[in-house]
């Protein structure tokens, strides 16, 4: 079953993985060598680095590669517990079939602190017989003990013409009809996130017709989080405790963080005055306050009440 | 059925509470059989109390209950019909006494306009028949014309001890057990809302034996009522020393910080009040984040100062009214998404097992998947392979998904209605779908798709023979 395009074209080799040059040469010599110390893999998402730690694990491990591999992840809402009883009973029998076992957590900076010492402790009590690989956005966000612990892997943001290599091989593979324009305007709107990327090409593909710019501006604006816009307009009407409960809701059915509600605030507005929904002088005050409530969500330990504030301050401009 | 339905008392003697207020719509129903027709009843008091199951009671005293909304014209016709007859025989037969409510006539909650002032007037000046109206707030000005003319019935707030007592009566009703001390917790956080409290009752219970032991997790019970209480000094006072005295509470200073932006917009009307005290607020959990990084708690201190004292002082002055304080509206929203986040996790978990992402990315690509889902073919393909149940794919898409026809019936490893791209193929497939769109109706028909449009003009009863041999793929 093919199902989703991120993950059929997801390349299976080192060699086919996009991008990453000053990476992969370093990870194949790993290979070579049959055996890595514990890896980190820090970058933006959809860049390649889980893809790179199973390319990475199939060709260093062999062909009984899935027996002694475990994909864990580090955030599970299960806790910290959860994770560690995976890891023990995955570690406790001694690789079969294959030089060692590859453990990979993703999302470890999503972590607490101290889930992180106690995973310091995991990697250290299986170091014999297990290599790990960690997968994060933000490397400030682990702790320095586990930095210390591993080669660290800087994973780019992909440039235009490798997204665009790429789309174009799989809209070949699918036998699609493009504007190369269109992949211009996928590149721009992804920002270096490949998985975005194919999941535009796949969206607009859905559509049926021809693929263009017009298709993917189309999907672009559905494929947003609903009802952010119907919060600023309620807000910005003065009806304070509707929009409180919008947000709330967005962020309990949508799963949003904190900051990526702000993000998608960010642009919201963006988007408005461009279409001229909201004049100069309201839109560069309502710009100040997102970047005075961003810096604050980061700084303060409750993202919900900030952004309950933001909207408060909204009010003043209703 | 919801609990405050499913439990709603039908007559007099299961009502909690008002027990005098009961005795004097007693004694009006009375005189109505006796023959002496009353001025209009108005029962005035705070939602939950049950006034409209009082209504309804009092309507099964009657042949007849109409529940009417004065605006609307239907309604008014229906009582010029009703007031037109039965003049001069009810005297004779109590039969024909009908009981006509008008709910909510001072439109506090935000109902739709039930009626200007004027027709309500006229409702009562025209009606021959028994009338009963609610509202919520006996200070309303528009209920200034009309109490004169009605005789007026206070329903107070339900007593804690009478709450408690009907929730340990549902809850023996349901098979639920329940410690008591939950129940008086439930109770006391209603404030004599009955209704607010079986419905909280019923949104911690469903589906479970045992109910409630979380609430206990704040601590012991006199800590609630005093977050309770710090709450209302900051939102209703402007006195410095009073608002820090009451702040002392053994609770954790940002569930106060929650209760207290919680209720701001309930207490404060102007805009600037509300974004200052918001924006207090939000430099209070600043200081909060700063402690936790830090190790640090002596910030706490101030964060204690900006949201006690500083949302105090955010209002020009104080408010004199009745505001009814709610605890984090997190709740609610929990119980109203439940199902949906629930069908929302379980798609992502499918999809993080599969496609080696984790939850939380898997969400973020929802989007993209109600765009993709429109589309039959990916819409199928991606619901087999994921393993989706009905439910779950409602998440993406209303409509049910048509499986395409399928050259071999009964094999799922095949991608159904597409040939599967094997090496040596993929140069004659490129080459032949090379510059033909994905879909168009036009399209050849080796793959089917025409005959997958076909289906979709001919809608309902088709009978595709091939469909009805591979059952797997009769959706119910």
């Amino acid at each position: 079953m093919s199902g989703p395009w991120v993950e059929k074209y997801r390349p299976q080799k080192l060699d086919d993985i996009v991008g990453q040059e000053h990476v992969i040469p370093r990870l194949k010599r790993y290979v070579e060598e049959k055996s890595m110390p514990n890896l980190m893999f820090t970058g933006p998402a959809g860049v390649g680095k889980t893809t790179t730690a199973l390319a990475l694990a199939k060709e260093i491990l062999g062909d009984y590669w899935r027996q002694n591999f475990l994909e864990l992840n580090a955030s599970d809402a299960r806790g910290i517990d959860t994770v560690r009883t995976s890891i023990k009973n995955f570690c406790r029998l001694k690789p079969v079939g294959a030089p060692f076992r590859i453990i990979f957590l993703d999302e470890v900076d999503n972590m607490t602190k101290d889930a992180q010492h106690a995973l310091r402790r995991e990697m250290e009590m299986y170091t014999k017989t297990s290599s790990f690989i960690l997968s994060c956005n933000y490397s400030s966000k682990i702790i320095d003990p586990i930095q210390s612990r591993c080669a660290i892997f800087r994973f780019l943001p992909l440039k235009g013409h490798q997204i665009i290599k790429r789309l174009e091989y799989i809209a070949r593979e699918e036998g699609l009809e493009y504007e190369p324009q269109a992949l211009d305007t996928i590149v721009y709107f992804a920002e270096g996130d490949l998985r975005k990327s194919i999941n535009l090409l796949q969206s607009a593909a859905s559509l049926g017709e021809k693929i263009t710019e017009e298709s993917i501006y189309e999907v672009v604006s559905r494929a947003r989080p609903k009802d952010v816009r119907k919060m600023i307009n309620t807000v910005l009407n003065g009806k304070f405790m509707d929009a409180r409960d919008i947000l709330r809701e967005i962020m309990v059915l949508q799963g949003i963080s904190g900051e990526d509600m702000v993000t998608q605030i960010y642009q919201e507005l963006s988007r408005m005055a461009m279409e001229g929904a909201l004049e100069g002088e309201k839109y560069i005050k309502l710009i100040e306050a997102i970047g005075e409530y961003d810096f604050r969500i980061r700084e303060g330990a409750n993202p919900r009440i900030q952004l309950e504030a933001l909207l408060a301050k909204f009010l003043e401009y209703s | 059925m919801s609990w405050t339905e499913k439990y709603r008392p039908r007559t007099f003697e299961e009502v909690a509470g008002n027990k005098k207020a009961i005795e004097e719509i007693k004694k009006w129903i009375d005189e109505w059989k006796a023959g002496n027709p009353q001025p209009p009843l108005l029962l005035v008091g705070p939602p939950g109390t049950g006034k409209t199951t009082l209504a309804h009671i009092i309507g099964r005293e009657f042949s007849d209950t109409l529940e009417l909304n004065a605006s609307d014209k239907r309604s008014q016709d229906a009582i010029r019909r009703t007031a037109g007859e039965a003049s001069s025989t009810y005297s004779l037969f109590n039969h024909d006494l009908k009981l006509i409510i008008l709910d909510e006539v001072d439109g506090i909650h935000g109902n739709e306009d039930r009626g200007g002032v004027q027709a309500i007037n006229r409702i009562i000046k025209e009606s021959r028949q028994p009338l009963v109206l609610t509202a919520n707030d006996p200070y309303s000005k528009r209920l200034q014309t009309i109490k004169p003319k009605c005789k007026v019935i206070n329903i107070r707030k339900v007593h804690t001890a009478s709450i408690a007592a009907a929730l340990k009566r549902i809850c023996r009703a349901e098979g639920i057990d329940c410690p008591p001390d939950v129940l008086k917790e439930l109770a006391k956080r209603s404030m004599g809302d009955l209704r607010s409290a079986i419905n909280d009752l019923e949104a911690m219970a469903k589906g479970e034996e045992s109910v409630g032991k979380e609430l206990l997790d704040t601590g012991a019970k006199d800590a609630v009522s005093t977050i309770f209480d710090a709450v209302r000094a900051v939102l209703k006072s402007r006195d410095v020393v009073k608002v820090r005295e009451a702040m002392r509470v053994d609770d954790d200073p940002t569930s106060v910080l929650e209760f207290i932006a919680e209720n701001v917009p309930r207490e404060y009307e102007k805009p600037h009040e509300i974004s200052r005290a918001y924006d207090m607020l939000s430099r209070a959990d600043v200081f909060f984040g700063r402690a936790v990084r830090s190790r640090d708690y002596t910030y706490w201190r101030y964060a204690s100062e900006l949201m006690g004292p500083g949302v105090a002082l955010s209002k020009d002055e104080t408010y004199r009214k009745f505001v009814r304080y709610s605890g984090s509206s997190s709740f609610r929203i929990l119980r109203r998404t439940r199902k949906k986040r629930a069908l929302r996790d379980s798609v992502a978990r499918k999809m993080a097992g599969k496609m080696h992402i984790s939850p939380r990315v898997a969400i973020s690509m929802f989007p993209f998947l109600e765009i993709i889902f429109e589309n039959d073919e990916m819409a199928y393909e991606i619901k087999e392979y994921l393993e989706l149940t009905d439910e779950e794919v409602k998440l993406f898409r209303k409509r049910k998904i048509r499986a395409p026809e399928r050259k071999k019936p009964g094999k799922k490893t095949e991608t159904p209605g597409r040939p599967l791209p094997g090496p040596e193929k993929r140069d004659d497939e490129a080459g032949a779908d090379k510059g033909r769109s994905r879909k168009s109706p036009e399209d050849g028909s080796e793959r089917n798709r025409s005959h997958g449009q076909g289906e979709k003009k001919n809608k309902k009863n088709d009978e595709k023979p091939k469909e009805k041999q591979t059952s797997l793929f009769q959706f119910k």
